[in-house]
């Protein structure tokens, strides 16, 4: 059997093209799809059992257990953490939000080691944002900056930029330029008309040379700016000028660097300084296929999108405060519950440590490196292959992700709604 | 050797997202482009492990030469080896430095150890059952 147009569960192009060959409830073929995706449609090992670590080493338990155990730790703890949520669905999202109410938890989701000083950025200076089909159809100029699709979104130029076709162009690939900004010749820059190649942490800098450019102040511009030639940033202005439709995507290349948030509002102001003479637009390149359906559930429910301490019994949020890793590296959550993330793999070395040290649980259908710091981890369906939800594309485009395979794992949602109840029980709230 | 490490995604490492356990992953992880013009400064050839240091921490890996980040330059797929030396200090914005590191590069013959090794250093438990 062949279910066609199915969404991909792991990146944000969230690309809901996909056809997949099911036999015997296994999926035995993927098409249309790249090969990250690819290897998560194709991947079988995971973990069979709830566990728990007892005496040194690792025990397998019943669910009920292992959800007894997790409500347990969590009511009982006094600043309890609730992190992850990027890798699920947002019917479950909510119910995390709610646990973390009646905790009187912080919850964070990964956007808080990603994109995070792109919302900061967006707060103070708004978005000039698209969707990714105007881009597709309408952008003659694509900017990717700090970023590498081809590695880390594979199918964004075939879908939305380089390669696809464009309602407005009669030879989308000949009538498109892409310049790449990088600080590196990635794999993406190599297929760039123009490739600019930054020093490492000199975006601030470039930025404000180009914004002073479109200004009409190239004057006050130097010979050379953070390694990148005047003339060649004269000659992306011009570019731009000539362009009618500017698509610009960033990535955590000018996130992550030295200036944060101010690199992406730096970015945001140039764009919008482009846009008074012609149309221009900026995307942040989100990493998980629903990190941004977090900030929208959150947004809903507690008024701002990630880092949201409830101890003082309403939605407190200052990230460089409330972020996970400004909590984690001060040491105050005495409990973790790490959910469709692997902070073990991505998290600073010292985070990982206070993970280790407190009790932790996971729930995620894989034994993955967060595994090993935590004291319960429960398995659970894999959301877009054996759960339907919905998730959001990185331009807040909300898709309904399919179910394709029968499974006898219970869902994020159910497992969160059981420690919810018992939570409840547990605090008298029953 | 002074550089500045700088982390990313690869096709690779993402290939082994659901399997961070495996040969795979440790391998598209744990390895460093460097600039061969780098590597001939530091007296080894490409495929030579190297300690990495940096203020947080260090980590054994593997180099691979590499003439797309420029000299000086390193770069590592993101995962447990580049956050085995990056700082949970943010600025006050929620953000590690994930990218633009300041490390030390020595030749090395110690091994590349294991993801589980990196997490049991860390205070947890691996679960080698599957």
């Amino acid at each position: 059997m062949i279910i066609h147009d199915v969404p991909c569960p792991f990146c944000g192009c969230l690309c809901d093209d996909v056809s997949l060959v099911v036999e015997k409830n296994r999926i035995v073929g993927v098409e249309n799809c790249c090969a990250i995706g690819n290897a998560k449609f194709l991947s079988k090992t995971r973990l069979k059992h709830p566990i728990i670590r007892r005496d040194g080493g690792w025990v397998e338990v019943s669910y009920e257990e292992a959800i007894d155990e997790t409500a347990k730790i969590l009511a009982e703890s006094i600043r309890p953490l609730l992190y992850g949520w990027s890798g699920t669905y947002g019917e479950a999202q909510v119910v995390g939000v709610h646990l973390a109410e009646e905790l009187g938890a912080l919850i964070d989701s990964t956007t808080s080691v990603c994109h995070n000083p792109s919302i900061l950025a967006i707060q103070e200076v708004g978005h000039p944002g698209t969707t990714l089909g105007q881009v597709k159809n309408r952008a003659d100029l694509v900017i990717y900056w700090g970023c590498n699709p081809i590695e880390a979104h594979p199918r964004h130029l075939s879908r939305y930029t380089t390669y696809a076709d464009g309602y407005f162009f009669e030879n989308t690939v000949s009538d498109r330029k892409v310049v790449v900004v990088d600080i590196r010749r990635s794999e993406a820059a190599k297929i760039a008309d123009e490739f600019i190649q930054v020093t490492p942490g000199g975006d601030y800098h470039v930025l404000s040379a180009l914004r002073a450019m479109v200004r009409g102040r190239g004057d006050v511009v130097p010979g050379s700016v953070a390694g990148v030639k005047k003339e060649q940033l004269e000659r992306l202005v011009a570019l731009c000028m000539e362009a009618k439709y500017i698509g610009v995507f960033f990535g955590l290349g000018v996130s992550m660097t030295r200036g944060k948030y101010k690199n992406v509002r730096n970015a945001i102001e140039l764009v919008s300084e482009i846009s008074r003479k012609t149309k221009c637009t900026i995307s942040a390149m989100r990493g998980h296929y629903n990190v941004y359906g977090f900030n929208e559930v959150l947004t809903w429910m507690a008024g701002y999108p990630f880092a949201v301490d409830f101890s003082r019994g309403i939605a407190f949020y200052n990230p460089g405060e409330t972020t996970v890793i400004d909590l984690l590296e001060r040491k105050e959550p005495d409990a973790s519950l790490i959910i469709a993330s692997d902070p073990g793999a991505h998290f600073p070395y010292s985070c990982n440590e206070h993970i280790a040290s407190i009790p932790s649980i996971q729930i995620d259908p894989c034994v993955n490196a967060t595994t090993a710091l935590c004291r319960v981890q429960i398995p659970v369906a894999i959301t877009g292959i054996e759960v339907a939800g919905t998730a959001y594309r990185m331009d807040g485009v909300p898709i309904r992700m399919k179910k394709v395979l029968e499974t006898e794992y219970p869902t994020d949602q159910e497992i969160l709604e059981r420690i919810y109840a018992k939570v409840r029980e547990l605090n008298g709230n029953g | 050797m002074t550089f500045i490490l700088t982390t990313g995604r690869t096709v690779a490492q993402g290939s082994f997202i659901e399997h961070k356990i495996s040969k795979g992953y440790q391998r598209a992880t744990s390895l460093l482009f460097i600039h061969p013009m780098d590597l001939f400064c530091l007296g080894i050839e490409s495929g030579d492990r190297v300690r990495v240091t940096g203020d947080a921490g260090e980590i054994v890996v593997t180099t691979e030469a590499s003439e797309d980040v420029p000299e000086k330059t390193v770069f590592m797929a993101l995962g447990p080896y580049a956050n085995a030396i990056t700082g949970g200090y943010t600025h006050s914005t929620g953000m590690p430095d994930y990218k633009e590191i300041p490390v030390s590069i020595e030749p090395t013959d110690d091994p590349v150890i294991s993801v589980w090794d990196i997490m049991e250093k860390a205070g947890g438990v691996r679960y080698d059952h599957t």
